[in-house]
């Protein structure tokens, strides 16, 4: 066959091939092995929106016509009179060059220095100290070390000697950084909203319990759950000396459920130790345990190790997920079953019958089940001992059941295990309705609230407001503004995590410790020392928790053999391990009971309301960082919307962005591919009115839905109506479409089964664009090093945490709503989520992509003023005072990894977010420079972090080790997806993954020679 | 009525008292002491070399909040030995003495008197400009001088001067060579690192490993000035302000000399630490420097042509053995050495990031 026949034979292809599969290839250019192989490749198609899959030529026209249109809008155009002329050009050039040629003429300004009187020991000018402490919040718990820059916190790492979170964070943790420096915390202690001293609180408040407690009357701590040993036992201590007075733990995103089933079936007030690295099987029922649920980092770091294959694994655990809403968990798994969230407890029911029978336990009637789960009961039942069943409802008698199978399957012992009970969440959901029902019924006198929001996410917000108002006595800890600390006398401020001690208990017998990293920004005062001094022991929090160290734990270690020692080790490392185990046995006591009132599939719409990836139960809402982090499945920031099932919308004519109302709230429709039928989802965590300047009204209050059923919080609507407000719109900040590489081939994929057969499963096209390597240029030598980066696409799970790790580490800029929308987000790593498959149930690939630091960069060679070179190390540079804003590059980037700065994002009121004051800007990282207006940037491979091991290891006289060099996405992954190191040096895990069957480039048919290589993902379907 | 508004008081002294004191301290009233006067040594105006002697505003600020006992304690029979030498003969009425006292007083409030900002550059470039109209007008209507090559000289090379001018002053914008301002204490590099041989590194001492030099923090002044409280130059004068900064606990707010801008990331270390260069080479001869002054322009030609020309410790680094071909090369002698900028000192990225 001559080249010429080829050529014909593959437009004949071209016409034959449904038109958006033909869109992919330039076919043309397909050489003739390609296209031997091209039929099958072609079979799968990749779509990131429903638009583009209907039409992917249309969209792609719509996209660029769409961006075209927002490149030249320059300004922000209101009521139509926007636009710029010819005339406005030249006003502005004319004031930029009299403004510039002023500043010019000016001298410079005096600048001082000035030095310590006495220098701390241990700071030196310009280096970083690092200090391990401890996140905890909302029952998310993390180990973290903080980076502090000459007495600023401005990092957060994961700390790798943490058996938990194991150096991984979530992105909650990562911006919970800038919650230091947000500008709506509480400045000093407020009585009535008059300022007020320490001192007159202690007087006042301890007066006020007294009183209180000497009348017979009933004070109540309202806490979130605490896990702190110390703190639990000065709340013990606290309550003694205030006979009558109570204390609760309340979880808004609760575990009730899963609590209240394991005090019955091991006595346990725990969740019990879930190991997902030892599990083969793992079956969820609307669990989101890589997003949300309880222990996500921990979680993720065990699946992704039960999921990897990169070092000669050939086994891989599978996942199974029946879920209502295409959650973080459910884009990862092998096998989704969508479906009604009020079928879920029939479903668990028939799959504990079909195991039941099978092994020969007692079997119970009940509603008929959606899904067949007898080939999955085989599976579980195949995989005795290592498997994993696990369920979101907080329903107890959904859980008796859930430990039920599990307790059939053998996996107590196994993969759940009661050695090191998680302890982070331990509110009781009844305890709190009791409380609510005693608040408006008047038979409550003093309230002290700590860290919880009730107001806000307790249904029934505004009555409990007014009658919180009518205390003797209401009392808020709370750190920065919120809703309920609005409706208390009392606000006497906590500080910030990172400005105190604490000591905590995530899991029995794993301890960890938080110390402060800077002095109190403000007048603020540990909540604990305020509760010490009211029950009348003068001492500081952390004197407190050492004394509890030196009493309760120095004596169940044997490596240090003084106090002290012990103490500066352990605050060194930030954890401390003892062995623990327990010895529980399992009673199926209320079982029988149990599935007589599990809950009954209903037939009418239900509305599933689950925590968002970001924002959580909301408290940090007024964190912009968090706000702007896009949805990792929906791709929407600062908004929640209604997700809707498509065979839904297409049947009431709804598109992106219609509005519709749930039992009358207006909410924007989102069509969600993989909704279940029949149902809608919206996140929780938005709509706070008190949040501060960035969070206030942002998105819809969703817990005024929250109702309850069997004593716990049910996050669920039953039987909603949902109605279609006809030509409304509300617009969202949607960026699923955005930055799209034009439908080429992206992602690849296989299946386990193939990839044991032939390692390149799905990877073919890799060998054949390596062979056609050829240029006539000389290729570049690297003396030295050549940094490269490999992802493995089989771990990342899309969670978003790279995203904001960059994002503190770069000083990369919020642009709010609007400008997001106007396709101009900033983060220099964006998580693209692709969709094959059916619209109803698709499978989702997700795939960080940063700039390619390509050897052959397309952006380079189109540089009118060399801003962007390549350096001796392969880094593709970008030197921003040389960058004059042509955007060339931009446009020549086949990636789409370059941003521009539109707008000056720092210091300009227009955008209001914490790169607008001196408090948020304390966050900034002094070895990364703040961009300006008109100036391209772009991933810089973390280069300040290799200039800074390249110096220690060139002060130390010494090579680089491997590893030594961690980019701020890759040190704190949770998935340990990234790994980055020097391609040079033939012995890095780097050089070992690029040799890998599994690698590829991101369109290696350019050769641009991307110094980013993927692993296919590898999927475990049956 | 009239009078009494001319004579009117400002923070308890006359106008008359204060111009009073002005010329005594002028040395315009003369009194006896061997023919100076009190600016010969106390000066006014902020110079461009080192006076040793505190200047009048430094005295003032110091007396200003004390009684007139001790400032007259201080002139006629002062505690430092220097003083005592310098001061010896001075023969001034005590009222006299206390106008020069309410001049400074009044100084102390007011603040030191603006510089005029010299213009004769400027001027001179008016001229040129002036000159270059003429001679355009000339050429165009007058036409009076017979031979039209001089106007057209003149035009030539009153442009080219201006465009001179011109070129050196962009090129000059934002940079601050020679830069050599005012300190608040008259600290010495030539006392300290010159003539008492004081090793650099001794009070910056984390110019070797971090990428700050770092500014020596008060207390380490005080390792030697707790016992040394005068010097031969200065007094007691300045050294008494390192000992009231760290009793007090106010910190001495430095003129900052050398202000690389924001966007150019520099490490001492790898300069000092790693390529083991002389503080000298870059911040020149400053054990000879009594006010310390930028030697260099901190341009980044001036970085780039220090980096084509210096070579890489090479061979005595382990760091560099990552280079494995260009030591190759330098075994069998086709490398004779490696400059900075073979190893990439020159990629955008090593400063700017």
């Amino acid at each position: 066959m001559t080249a010429c026949d080829v050529i014909i034979e593959i437009e004949q292809l071209s016409l034959v091939l449904p038109e958006k599969q033909s869109q992919k290839y330039n076919l043309r250019s397909v050489t003739l092995t390609e296209y031997t192989k091209l039929n099958t490749f072609l079979m799968k198609t990749y779509w990131r929106s429903l638009e583009e899959l209907q039409d992917p030529k249309a969209l792609r026209i719509q996209e660029a016509r769409e961006e075209a249109k927002q490149k030249s809008l320059l300004y922000k155009s209101e009521g139509g009179n926007g636009g710029n002329s010819r005339r406005d050009f030249l006003r502005t050039l004319g004031f930029s060059l009299a403004a510039a040629s002023i500043v010019a003429s000016c001298k410079r300004p005096v600048e001082k220095a000035i030095p310590y009187l006495v220098k701390p020991e241990d700071i030196t000018p310009g280096k970083a100290n690092y200090y391990a402490s401890s996140y905890y919040d909302a029952g998310d718990y993390c180990s973290v070390v903080i980076k502090v820059r000459d007495g600023r916190p401005i990092k957060i790492e994961g700390n790798e000697l943490s058996p938990i979170s194991q150096s991984g964070t979530s992105a909650r943790v990562q911006a919970s950084i800038l919650n230091l420096y947000d500008g709506a915390r509480y400045k000093g202690p407020e009585n009535l909203s008059k300022k007020i001293t320490w001192g007159d609180a202690d007087i006042e408040i301890p007066k006020a319990l007294k009183e209180i407690s000497e009348a017979g009357g009933r004070t109540v701590l309202l806490t979130q759950t605490v896990i702190s040993p110390s703190t639990r036992k000065l709340i013990q201590q606290f309550m003694e000396s205030y006979p009558g007075s109570e204390w609760i733990q309340y979880d808004a995103n609760s575990s009730s459920g899963m609590l209240a089933a394991n005090m019955r079936n091991f006595g346990q007030r725990a969740i019990p130790d879930y190991r997902f690295d030892k599990a083969k099987v793992v079956v969820s029922f609307a669990a989101d345990f890589l997003g949300t649920w309880l222990s996500p980092v921990e979680y993720t770091k065990q699946y992704t190790a039960a999921r990897k294959l990169d070092d000669g694994q050939r086994d891989m655990l599978r996942h199974y997920q029946i879920e209502s809403h295409l959650s973080l968990t459910g884009s990862n798994a092998d096998v989704r079953f969508p479906v009604k969230p009020s079928e879920e407890a029939g479903i668990i029911l028939a799959l504990y019958n079909a195991i039941a029978a099978k092994t020969g336990a007692e079997q119970f009637s009940g509603a008929e089940s959606a899904v067949d789960v007898s080939s999955l009961a085989d599976e579980l039942l195949s995989a005795k001992g290592k498997s994993i069943v696990i369920s979101g409802s907080n329903d107890e008698n959904v859980q008796l059941l859930v430990n039920a199978i599990n307790k059939l399957l053998g996996n107590y012992g196994q993969t759940v295990l009661w050695d090191s009970a998680l302890l982070t969440r331990q509110g009781l959901d009844r305890e709190m309705t009791q409380l609510n029902a005693d608040i408006l019924a008047g038979k409550l006198d003093g309230l002290l609230v700590w860290g919880v929001n009730p107001v806000y996410d307790q249904a029934n917000g505004q009555e409990l407001e007014a009658a919180i108002r009518k205390l003797k006595l209401s009392v808020s800890f709370a750190e920065r503004k919120d809703e309920t600390a609005r409706a208390c006398q009392y606000i006497l401020p906590e500080p910030n995590y990172l400005e105190s001690w604490n000591d905590l208990e995530p899991k029995m017998g794993l301890y960890s410790l938080a110390q402060p990293t800077i002095a109190p920004l403000f007048d603020s005062r540990s909540v604990q020392e305020s509760l010490l001094t009211w029950s009348g022991t003068a001492m500081t929090y952390g004197d407190f928790i050492k004394s509890v160290w030196e009493s309760d734990y120095y004596s169940k270690q044997s490596d240090y053999n003084d106090f002290r020692l012990f103490w500066n080790y352990t605050l060194q490392k930030g954890v401390f391990e003892t062995p623990s185990s327990a010895d529980i046995s399992y009673s199926d006591e209320g079982l029988s009971v149990a599935v007589t009132k599990l809950p009954e599939s209903q037939s009418g719409t239900e509305v599933v309301l689950y925590e968002s990836i970001a924002l959580g139960n909301g408290k940090y809402a007024n964190n912009p960082w968090l706000q702007e982090l896009p949805d990792p499945i929906a791709k929407i920031s600062w908004d929640n919307y209604a997700s809707v099932p498509v065979a839904y919308a297409e049947e009431k004519g709804l598109v992106n962005e219609s509005v519709i109302t749930v039992n009358g709230l207006e909410l924007p429709v989102f069509i969600q591919p993989g909704q279940a039928k029949d149902t809608i989802a919206v996140a929780l965590g938005y709509g706070r009115v008190y949040a501060g300047k960035v969070g206030d009204e942002v998105g819809k209050n969703m817990y005024a839905y929250v109702s309850e059923e069997n004593g716990s919080r049910k996050y669920r609507i039953d039987n909603a109506t949902v109605e279609v407000v006809a030509e409304a719109t509300f617009p969202l900040a949607l960026s699923q479409t955005h930055h799209s590489m034009e439908g080429r081939p992206i992602v690849r994929e296989s299946n386990l089964d193939e990839y044991l057969l032939k390692p390149d499963a799905g990877n073919e096209l890799h060998e054949e664009h390596e062979k056609h390597h050829a240029t006539l240029y000389k290729e570049i030598e690297f003396k030295g090093h050549h940094w490269g980066m490999a992802i493995d696409l089989n771990s990342c799970t899309g969670c978003g945490n790279c995203a904001i790790s960059c994002q503190a580490e770069n000083n990369v800029q919020v642009i709010g709503k609007e400008q997001v929308r106007n396709r101009r987000i900033m983060h220099w790593i964006r998580v693209d989520r692709y969709y094959s498959g059916d619209p109803a149930n698709p499978t989702v690939s997700h795939q960080p992509v940063m700039c390619q630091h390509c050897d052959n960069a397309p952006c380079e060679n189109v540089c009118p003023v060399a801003a962007t070179p390549h350096s001796a190390e392969g880094l593709n540079q970008m030197a921003y005072n040389r960058c004059v804003g042509t955007k060339y590059c931009i446009n020549n980037c086949p990636y789409r990894v370059r941003r521009f700065n539109w707008f000056q994002y720092v210091n300009n009121d227009k955008f209001d977010y914490n790169a607008n004051n001196d408090l948020g800007r304390m966050v900034l990282n002094p070895d990364v420079t703040v961009r300006s207006r008109g100036v391209v940037e772009k991933c810089s491979m973390c280069v300040q972090r290799i200039q800074e091991k390249k110096q220690e290891a060139k002060l130390g006289g010494r090579m680089i080790e491997d590893g030594e060099i961690k980019t701020a996405c890759q040190q704190s992954c949770p998935g340990n997806a990234i790994v980055f190191g020097d391609l040079k040096n033939p012995e890095s895990k780097i050089s070992k993954l690029f040799k890998d069957k599994r690698n590829y480039h991101l369109l290696e048919e350019l050769h641009t020679l991307p110094s980013v290589g993927y692993l296919t993902k590898v999927r475990n379907k049956a | 009525m009239f009078a009494e508004e001319q004579h009117g008081l400002i923070d308890g002294h006359s106008h008359d008292d204060i111009k009073r004191g002005e010329r005594f301290f002028k040395g315009l009233l003369p009194f006896n002491f061997k023919g100076q006067s009190c600016v010969s040594c106390h000066n006014l105006v902020a110079t461009d070399t080192l006076n040793w002697n505190p200047s009048a505003m430094a005295i003032a600020i110091k007396y200003a909040d004390r009684d007139f006992e001790s400032f007259k304690a201080s002139i006629e029979e002062p505690v430092g030995n220097k003083l005592t030498v310098v001061h010896a003969g001075i023969n001034i009425g005590e009222e006299d003495l206390k106008t020069v006292k309410a001049y400074l007083d009044n100084m102390a409030m007011v603040g030191p008197k603006p510089i005029k900002p010299s213009i004769n550059n400027l001027l001179i470039f008016l001229f040129f400009g002036m000159l270059i109209t003429w001679a355009l007008l000339e050429l165009i209507f007058f036409r009076r001088i017979k031979y039209r090559i001089i106007p057209v000289i003149v035009l030539l090379g009153s442009l080219g001067y201006q465009g001179k001018v011109i070129s050196e002053e962009a090129i000059k914008l934002g940079r601050s060579q020679g830069y050599a301002p005012d300190q608040p204490i008259k600290f010495s590099h030539k006392v300290h690192a010159g003539e008492n041989g004081i090793d650099c590194k001794y009070c910056h001492h984390t110019a070797e490993s971090s990428k700050s030099a770092g500014i020596p923090a008060m207390n380490l002044c005080m390792n030697c000035h707790v016992l040394i409280r005068e010097g031969t130059n200065s007094g007691k004068f300045e050294i008494a302000k390192i000992v009231n900064a760290v009793e007090n606990k106010e910190p001495v707010e430095w003129v900052r000399l050398h202000n690389l801008p924001d966007h150019v990331f520099f490490s001492h270390a790898i300069h000092v630490g790693v390529a083991k260069l002389d503080c000298q080479k870059c911040h020149g001869p400053v054990e000879e420097m009594n006010l310390m002054r930028q030697n260099a322009d901190l341009s980044m030609g001036w970085c780039v042509n220090c980096h084509r020309e210096t070579d890489v410790k090479f061979k005595e680094n382990g760091y560099y053995e990552s280079f494995a071909k260009m030591h190759e090369e330098m075994e069998i002698g086709d490398l004779a050495s490696v400059k900075a900028e073979d190893i990439g000192a020159n990629d955008c990225m090593r400063c700017h990031y």
